[in-house]
């Protein structure tokens, strides 16, 4: 005959059941100092390798950058804040800021230009330029990372890739699929006819008109009528190294 | 880099399109002032002070990427300097423009200074010797436009800095400083 459940039995199930609470409470406590106590490690050896390391991360472009992925693998930003421990250890906050206001000052210059539209590698080599000076040397990674913290200012600096290359637009300007594929077609020689942007892309010869008068609209195609042939060439100085010549005039 | 004569070209004369008026104004303004610029500075460097329109000008065309400006461009650029002060039609069909890569008060300027270091401020000199005797060599007075000599000569003479009188050539005029 099966036992009918008593006040007894009752009793060692919650007793039962507290000591297992215990217990799981008491684990999951030792589980979490572990990895507390190993975040902490962790962190003081990041902060030692860095500190180690210091003149390498500033100085040394390509280490820096290996640097930054460590940090973002491990959820820390040395540039979140311009305080505490990081920006006092390697002082990279200030490095990007200055990079930051370089790179808005490169893009107003060059501007009345390209239109607001610039090559990151022309960007990158005028920002060289400018800073012959300084020791440490400036890769396209470093201005890429700039150019993400001049977003909070929500000025429109904005990194768009067209082709293979990465341009820096520094005005609100709307590019559409598009205006971009006319950049990809004018890398190749700097310019594009309507002819070639009908054939070339197939579209209808309204289309490509006006794709080009809008980009001619916003200051970024300048024409060119006087190639032998007659046909009007739209060129971009946004996609020729011509655009570091007159900026670097005018700088 | 491209040079002509002394003077080396900016990246934008190899351009292709900065030879093709720009339609869009701020395009356009961009281009007007390089322009300006070049045409000064290749003026001041080679020393010209008149660009016929109608003439070949070595700066309004360039052979490597075969381009050249056209006349509605010439007189756009031109007309430019002019609002500036910077240049002067010479006729009203503007086809001939003086360029004044110095201001007539410049100009000015430096002929009082050419007075004070050779010590000449009571002498007697003719318009000629100003602008190609020995003293005016080397300085910017040498081979300088007769035009824009009398000009600055004349605001000099309503100073009360100098006397311009007919010498005893026809051709030629005296000037006698009086500083």
């Amino acid at each position: 005959m099966r036992r009918r459940p008593g006040i007894g039995g009752l009793q060692n199930a919650v007793v039962a059941r507290d000591q297992y609470r215990l217990l799981g409470e008491n684990v999951a406590k030792l589980r979490t100092d572990l990895m507390k106590e190993q975040l902490t490690t962790f962190r003081s050896q990041l902060e030692d390798f860095a500190r180690k390391h210091k003149n390498d991360i500033r100085k040394n472009p390509a280490f820096r950058s290996q640097f930054h992925e460590m940090c973002a693998k491990v959820g820390v930003d040395p540039l979140a804040s311009n305080k505490g421990f990081w920006a006092e250890l390697l002082g990279i906050g200030d490095f990007y800021y200055e990079l930051g206001v370089q790179i808005v000052e490169i893009c107003l210059a060059t501007r009345p230009h390209n239109g607001g539209l610039i090559n990151l590698e022309e960007l990158c080599k005028l920002l060289c330029q400018r800073r012959k000076g300084a020791r440490e040397t400036v890769s396209e990674d470093d201005c890429l990372r700039a150019i993400s913290k001049l977003k909070v200012l929500g000025s429109g600096f904005e990194v768009i890739s067209v082709g293979k290359r990465k341009l820096v637009r520094s005005v609100p300007t709307e590019l559409n699929k598009d205006h971009n594929e006319i950049l990809e077609l004018a890398q190749a020689q700097g310019f594009v006819t309507v002819e070639e942007v009908e054939r070339r892309l197939s579209w209808s010869s309204g289309r490509a008109t006006d794709a080009l008068e809008t980009l001619l609209d916003e200051g970024l195609a300048m024409i060119d009528d006087g190639h032998r042939d007659g046909r009007r060439r739209y060129w971009f100085p946004c996609v020729s190294s011509i655009s570091s010549y007159v900026g670097a005039d005018t700088l | 880099m491209q040079k002509l004569g002394d003077l080396k070209l900016p990246h934008f004369f190899n351009y292709p399109p900065y030879f093709t008026l720009q339609p869009v104004r701020d395009t356009r303004e961009k281009q007007v002032q390089l322009w300006k610029e070049l045409i000064l500075d290749y003026c001041r460097t080679q020393k010209i002070f008149v660009i016929g329109l109608e003439e070949d000008f070595p700066l309004f065309t360039n052979s490597v990427i075969e381009r050249s400006l056209s006349h509605e461009a010439r007189v756009a650029f031109l007309s430019a300097l002019v609002s500036d002060g910077r240049a002067e039609w010479m006729d009203k069909g503007h086809r001939k423009c003086l360029i004044l890569w110095h201001r007539i008060q410049e100009w000015a300027d430096l002929i009082l200074r050419f007075v004070k270091e050779n010590g000449l401020e009571d002498s007697v000199m003719t318009v000629e010797e100003i602008r190609s005797g020995t003293e005016s060599r080397g300085t910017d007075l040498h081979g300088m436009d007769r035009t824009v000599l009398m000009r600055a000569l004349k605001q000099l003479e309503n100073k009360g800095k100098l006397a311009i009188f007919k010498g005893t050539s026809a051709d030629d005029e005296g000037v006698k400083f009086s500083l």
